[in-house]
């Protein structure tokens, strides 16, 4: 019983870590338009459309974090295999990440710009002064986050993966999770905010991202302000709902039948998740309705 | 400029000598193997890898990905890269896999597979909420006139000039689908090597079953976890971009994905089986 307890506590501070992990993550990652949106910051230039937008994609975000995540828990698992704390481990693993993430940041913006430059696209030191601090602030946040959950899966749930493995195992989850969820928040919302609410943005605006703000030019920390009010927490539930479902089903019901007691609950999970996916689709399509009568759409 | 108005670089169409010197390879892989090693655990690994890599290659095709035009609500899918977030459920799926390693293969195979459904399912319901609740958008797909499941008709939900948005009830349904196909794929790669190491290394490294465990599970994890990227990407470049899931023309092009994936996994497995089986 003790066992399943603090089996149970676990579980929920590995499920509340990946939370602030995945809201971090796409905060991070909306700053440095590092999803799928970096297409339209680099875009805008060659449209005619310079503006002030931090773009450091070089990578997905799955990818990225993938790595950054295994290096943080790679360098804490050597520090802890010289018997140093692992809580002073884990920071200074994510610390060492984090340079690599700043150094990864500060070329990528480097890069990306300089290639613009037959557009009339200026770099500009001081976005990559003040944005690539903040961007390392919150990776900071994702990688010790994450870091510290998969130790906690190891040490204390007894995963058998070693703790770099289970770096990049959920680093790349953290990434997909946090992209999939965020980016078109930033995507459409954020970049393309001077579009109608409520509908795709056309493929004609391509380019034309929003680059005013209230007072000036807008630039990235605007836009993880804005990602914060949504996708960011959207994203930090969802991954946090992925790691602590995972656990909890294993944790609590795989002694169950030699296995089976997972499974079924498993199961009985992805069930639940598909009927609140067709309730918000039918809610969506009731309540905002067609955008064009059947019979226009269909001729 | 849009990915969305670019023709597909590659067809539907099967070239019938790649798939010849495809399966020729393939075939002299898995004889290579008999010959080598005979038709011990290590053969059995072998096939185990094949069959793990093609469920990962035919996996990838079910999960819908806009890409970068889904990011700006210009097409329907996930916002991501196909590749990257196959590998994101897939390695869920083979996290959950390894751990119920000791209850069998089967149990385990389909704990993995489970693994990656439940991270998709979680994905794609909060792409439809972002959608839904952040954005005012409803789902329509771009490729069907009616979803194959619901029936529910999509052209009417297509906001002006675009190719669609969010996730349709089927496409929900695809992600899903290649989660399992992917967890499991990703597992059964793991099981087998992590059975074949445990056996041989004992041997080889002269050290006790108990000792080499650690060794064990980290090789077959670092195997599983790279063969399983070679079959995404591999599928990924199968797909050209972006895919809505399994009504999508484009799932057509899976037999293709599925040789593919067969000769990468027994190349690459062959290459894991000699470490320790030579």
């Amino acid at each position: 019983m003790e066992s399943i307890v603090f089996g149970i506590g676990i579980t929920a501070l590995a499920g509340a870590l990946a939370t602030v992990a995945g809201a971090a993550e796409n905060t991070e990652s909306d700053i440095g338009s590092q999803g799928d949106p970096n297409s339209q910051v680099q875009l805008a230039p060659q449209m005619g459309y310079i503006h002030r937008i931090f773009n450091k994609a070089v990578a997905g975000e799955p990818p990225a974090y993938g790595l950054w995540i295994a290096l943080g828990a790679g360098i804490a698992w050597a520090f802890m295999a010289m018997q140093i704390n692992p809580i002073l481990a884990i920071v200074l693993g994510s610390g060492i990440a984090v340079f690599v993430q700043g150094v990864y940041a500060t070329t990528a913006y480097l890069g990306r710009t300089a290639s613009l430059a037959k557009f009339g696209q200026p770099v500009y030191v001081d976005i990559l002064k003040s944005m690539t601090t903040v961007t390392m602030a919150h990776a900071f946040v994702a990688i010790f986050a994450t870091v510290t959950l998969c130790h906690l899966i190891n040490a204390a749930l007894g995963h058998p993966f070693p703790l770099p493995l289970l770096g990049i195992v959920w680093g790349i989850a953290l990434g997909a999770a946090g992209s999939a969820t965020g980016n078109p928040f930033y995507g459409k919302e954020r970049q393309y905010q001077n579009q109608k609410y409520g509908a795709g943005v056309p493929i004609a605006a391509s380019g034309n991202i929003v680059r005013y703000a209230e007072a000036g030019e807008r630039n990235s920390l605007d836009n993880g302000w804005f990602s914060a009010k949504l996708g960011g927490p959207a994203s930090g539930v969802c991954f946090g709902l992925i790691v602590f479902l995972e656990l909890w089903r294993t944790v609590l019901f795989e002694e169950i039948g030699a296995g089976w007691g997972a499974i079924i609950i498993g199961i009985i999970i992805i069930l639940v998740f598909t009927v609140i996916d067709r309730y918000i689709e039918v809610w969506a399509r009731k309540n905002y309705g067609p955008y064009t009568k059947p019979e226009e759409a269909s001729s | 400029m849009s990915a969305i108005g670019a023709k597909p670089a590659a067809g539907a169409a099967v070239d019938t000598t790649a798939m010849v010197v495809g399966i020729i390879i393939l075939l002299l892989v898995i004889g290579a193997t008999y010959y080598l090693f005979g038709s011990g655990l290590a053969f059995m690994a072998l096939i185990g890898i094949i069959v793990g890599g093609v469920l990962i290659g035919f996996g990838v095709h079910f999960v819908p990905v806009g890409g970068a035009p889904a990011a700006m609500g210009q097409a329907p899918g996930i916002a991501t890269g196909v590749a990257m977030l196959a590998a994101g459920a897939g390695l869920a799926g083979l996290f959950g896999g390894a751990w119920a390693a000791e209850l069998g293969v089967v149990v385990a195979t389909i704990t993995g597979a489970i693994g990656g459904g439940l991270m998709m399912a979680i994905t794609c319901m909060f792409v439809n909420y972002i959608y839904v609740f952040g954005m005012g958008i409803p789902s329509a797909s771009g490729k069907v006139a009616k979803d194959p499941i619901t029936g529910d008709t999509q052209a009417e939900f297509k906001s002006q000039g675009t190719e669609g948005h969010g996730l349709p009830f089927v496409s929900y349904v695809g992600g899903v689908i290649g989660g399992l196909f992917g967890g499991a794929g990703g597992t059964l790669i793991y099981l087998m090597l992590l059975d074949l190491y445990e056996e041989e290394l004992p041997a080889m490294m002269n050290a006790l079953p108990a000792q080499i465990v650690p060794i064990a599970v980290t090789l077959a994890g670092m195997f599983a976890i790279g063969m399983f990227l070679v079959n995404a990407v591999l599928a990924a470049y199968n797909i050209t971009g972006t895919i809505e899931g399994p009504h999508d023309p484009k799932f057509k092009r899976f037999p293709r994905a599925i040789v593919a994936s067969a000769v990468a996994s027994a190349v690459c497995g062959i290459v894991a089986i000699m470490i320790v089986a030579l």
